[in-house]
């Protein structure tokens, strides 16, 4: 019997929701995947580290975030995201914030009917682990109609992993926008002054009002005795929560890539790209990415002495190098020097010794 | 925290690239593109009074 005949109920009746049909909203929700490096330290402001798709927003304390064999027993999880307190303040001025969050685009979410009479409600369930106890919260922001829904969650034990599972009512009230854009934005607070905290906890969706949005939340950064471990993050439509859905390593890897590549070198003289001499000082190249990018992407370059420009008439350490024309799909690249070479020659751009690794990066993020 | 913004002219003619070098050293070449993270950063840094460095394609 062809795959496409076998009666999808004939799977089981709860096959919709525990197989592989891309019910997690969320990317790279177990941890696996960490483009960036697995470990960064001194974190005093906002940005993607680490873990990809997880944007570290913040303006609270001191941390090292990174990435962690921690993982909740006999749950088929291999790594977690970790957050280390390493400079505490106990006593957060009104605007200050720390969350974990991940951006959604809206096209990737007009099967929620978000904004209808049809408005699909939203699961979240996740395996969380803190040295400190108490109430945390999970918000949902709707980014482009300004609404959102928190709801808490508590860390019963210290030291020990816990499951949580949190339901978010549909909204009947702003549909998303549907594009590439950001429309939906899962924040797990961490910590945050009055401006976020001083009203009452919202926990039916409306127009966001910042006082209700962290209401009653632990702040994590009081003390360096802190740190926070998270892995297993799903958000599924419907009011119960299905098992992980673990998605192969290469498929996990590739939805990331539609928001961040990095095609990196570390062996001298490793070759990276064809190119050709376009006048008498330059070489030129052209980067296609192994995904089609959200957007057209920000381009991040090694050091200028980490590359090598190969011609016939001789090999020379690159001593400049830009992009431009940059698409979804490709980038330009140039690599140059003063002098040296002869224009229409072919050659190739490989990586030099002992300057340090060779890379490229694309950042489409939201 | 952006420091500087140039317009990135490759062989004389201006791709819709602008070489940004922030606060901490890192540069990176960000397109000309609204739906892009980083030139957003660059048009809020142009409307608090900053001005982008256009050198023509003279190098």
């Amino acid at each position: 019997m062809a795959l496409s005949t076998i009666p999808f109920s004939g799977l089981g009746a709860d096959a919709s929701k525990q197989g592989v049909n891309f019910r997690n909203l969320i990317i790279n929700g177990d941890m696996s995947i960490a483009q960036r490096g697995t470990s960064v330290s001194s974190i005093t402001s906002s940005g993607y580290r680490t873990m990809d798709r997880w944007n570290f927003a913040t303006d609270l304390g001191t941390w090292t975030m990174s990435q962690e064999t921690d993982v909740p027993t006999g749950q088929g999880f291999a790594k977690s995201l970790k957050l280390d307190c390493t400079t505490a303040n106990a006593s957060p001025s009104a605007g200050n914030f720390l969350v974990l969050e991940q951006k959604i685009e809206g096209q990737m979410l007009q099967h929620l009917k978000k904004g209808t009479s049809n408005a699909e409600s939203l699961t979240m369930s996740f395996w969380v682990k803190s040295s400190k106890t108490g109430t945390y919260i999970c918000e949902l922001l709707d980014t482009d109609n300004s609404r959102q829904i928190s709801k808490a969650y508590t860390i019963n034990s210290a030291n020990t992993w816990e499951k949580k599972t949190l339901t978010y009512e549909g909204d009947t009230t702003g549909a998303f926008t549907n594009d590439n854009g950001e429309s939906l934005r899962i924040d797990f607070w961490l910590g945050a002054g009055s401006t976020f905290t001083g009203g009452t906890l919202s926990t039916t969706w409306t127009a966001t009002s910042n006082g209700d949005r962290v209401a009653g939340s632990v702040n994590l950064a009081d003390s360096t005795a802190n740190d926070w471990y998270i892995t297993g993050v799903q958000l599924e439509v419907g009011t119960s929560a299905s098992d992980f859905e673990f998605l192969p390593y290469d498929v996990n890897r590739t939805r990331c890539l539609r928001y961040y590549e990095k095609l990196e070198f570390t062996s001298a003289y490793d070759t990276i790209f064809g190119g050709w001499v376009r006048n008498g000082s330059d070489m030129g190249a052209v980067w296609q990415y192994e995904t089609i990018k959200r957007a057209n992407p920000t381009i991040g370059l090694s050091a200028d002495n980490t590359y090598r420009i190969n011609t016939a008439s001789g090999d020379h350490t690159n001593q400049s190098s830009g992009t431009s024309n940059t698409t979804k799909t490709r980038t330009q690249l140039g690599f140059a020097r003063s002098a040296s070479l002869t224009s229409g020659q072919a050659g190739y751009i490989n990586m030099e010794n002992g300057n340090g690794n060779a890379y490229f990066t694309a950042d489409a993020e939201l | 925290m952006i420091n500087t913004v140039e317009k990135y002219y490759f062989d004389g003619v201006w791709g819709n690239t602008y070489k940004t070098t922030y606060e901490n050293g890192e540069v990176l070449f960000v397109p000309h593109n609204e739906e892009n993270r980083h030139y957003q950063e660059i048009l809020e840094w142009v409307a608090e009074g900053n001005t982008i460095i256009d050198n023509g394609g003279g190098e």
